[in-house]
């Protein structure tokens, strides 16, 4: 048996990133053929070939990291750089969708009425159910930075209830917005305002949801003994993902709730 | 504690050395109990009785104390150990047949979604022919 004789993760050869490339290519062809010829066949195999890959994938990952032991310190120090990178990306792709309200917001056009919000519009009650989705969601960072200390104090009741209590205020969030969304006076269709407003908002739930989910996979991994106290970089990811949740959440609250209302 | 970084062979299990300061409790620890059925010479039939019905005791307290407590047993070891195996198998493999199964249903997917693609791209890319 070969010895290796540096500190670096060698993988495995895998078979995950052919068939993810594979599953962006089903969803976006798929997506083509749901527009234009009304078939969603393509589409969903994509999104199952996605989620199988997912799946695998972080299992194996996993299994390298908590049950090889290949997770050396130079290795995190690589994932640690890896997920500052993928989350410095998000913020991008979200300073873009404030980029656009802002360029609506600040000179309405006169087919708006040469006003923000735009004649006609009836924006939401900033102080109604979006300050307490506000509420929700600082909780949720003061809840899960509970449940980092409590698992570097090798507490692991408290780190089970700080991060049960967070995925369950992250779903309350989730389901409040969903109300929101049902209930709102304007839609999606409803010009610039409608477009800004939803797409923005939109893609806040979706990594509300994504958010939730890894924190679930990381409550899931607590119960099982993963995590140590020194080290539980998946927890950390988490973590930081979910700040940066509740980040672009504040952002959005005071740029579209409330100055735009 | 910090890990270390290995100029040999990476240990195993590594997670051992780290664990140490993972909170939990530990199952409840096994007891001294002496089998009814082993026969002790010169004992009364009331000391054998008292000996059965401390013995029981012994059992009901014990399963009622693992049941109550209701833990998730740590199997992180078995798993190090599964995973650690020197057999050849890549990672994605290494847990089963259901690693097999789940990379051969994933597969057939990615090749007939693929095929799929490609079809449904010629099809889009031919003119319908005007009667």
């Amino acid at each position: 048996m070969t010895h290796q004789t540096h500190a670096y993760h060698m993988v495995d050869p895998s078979p995950w990133p052919l068939t993810g490339a594979t599953a962006a290519l089903l969803m976006t062809s798929g997506l083509a053929m749901w527009f234009h010829y009304s078939s969603m066949l393509l589409m969903a195999l994509g999104l199952l070939t996605m989620l199988l890959t997912m799946l695998q994938w972080w299992r194996d990952i996993v299994r390298e990291g908590t049950f090889q032991g290949h997770h050396t310190l130079p290795v995190q120090k690589g994932l640690r750089y890896g997920m500052i990178l993928f989350i410095t990306s998000e913020v991008f792709f979200f300073i873009g969708f404030f980029w656009a309200f802002y360029h609506s917001s600040l000179t309405p056009t006169p087919e708006l009425g040469g006003c923000w919000p735009p004649t006609g519009i009836t924006p939401l009650n900033p102080f109604e159910v979006p300050l307490l989705n506000t509420a929700v969601l600082l909780a949720s960072g003061v809840t899960i930075t509970w449940a980092h200390h409590s698992l570097m104090e090798s507490n692991r009741n408290q780190t089970t209830q700080a991060l049960g209590l967070t995925i369950l205020l992250g779903l309350y969030f989730t389901v409040l917005q969903a109300m929101e969304y049902y209930e709102a006076p304007f839609t999606i269709a409803d010009g610039v305002y409608g477009s800004t407003f939803f797409v923005a908002t939109g893609f806040h739930g979706l990594h509300v949801i994504i958010g939730s989910t890894f924190l679930i996979v990381c409550l899931m991994r607590q119960i099982k003994y993963h995590f140590t106290s020194t080290h539980h970089f998946g927890f950390e990811a988490a973590a930081w993902y979910w700040h940066f949740v509740d980040v672009v959440w504040l952002f959005l609250y005071v740029s579209i709730y409330w100055w735009g209302s | 504690m910090s890990l270390v970084e290995p100029l040999q062979p990476l240990p195993v299990p590594l997670y051992s050395r780290l664990c140490a300061s993972v909170g939990g409790q530990a199952q409840a620890s096994g007891f001294r109990f002496r089998c009814p059925c082993s026969p002790v010479r010169g004992e009364g039939t009331r000391a054998k009785m008292l000996r059965n019905l401390l013995a029981l005791r012994q059992i009901s307290q014990r399963t009622i104390s693992t049941a109550s407590r209701r833990q998730v047993a740590n199997r992180v070891p078995e798993k190090q150990k599964l995973f650690q195996e020197d057999n050849g198998m890549p990672v994605h493999l290494k847990g089963g047949l259901m690693d097999g199964l789940l990379y051969r249903t994933t597969m057939a997917l990615t090749v007939f979604g693929t095929c799929y693609a490609i079809y449904e791209l010629f099809v889009a890319a031919m003119p319908k022919k005007v009667k």
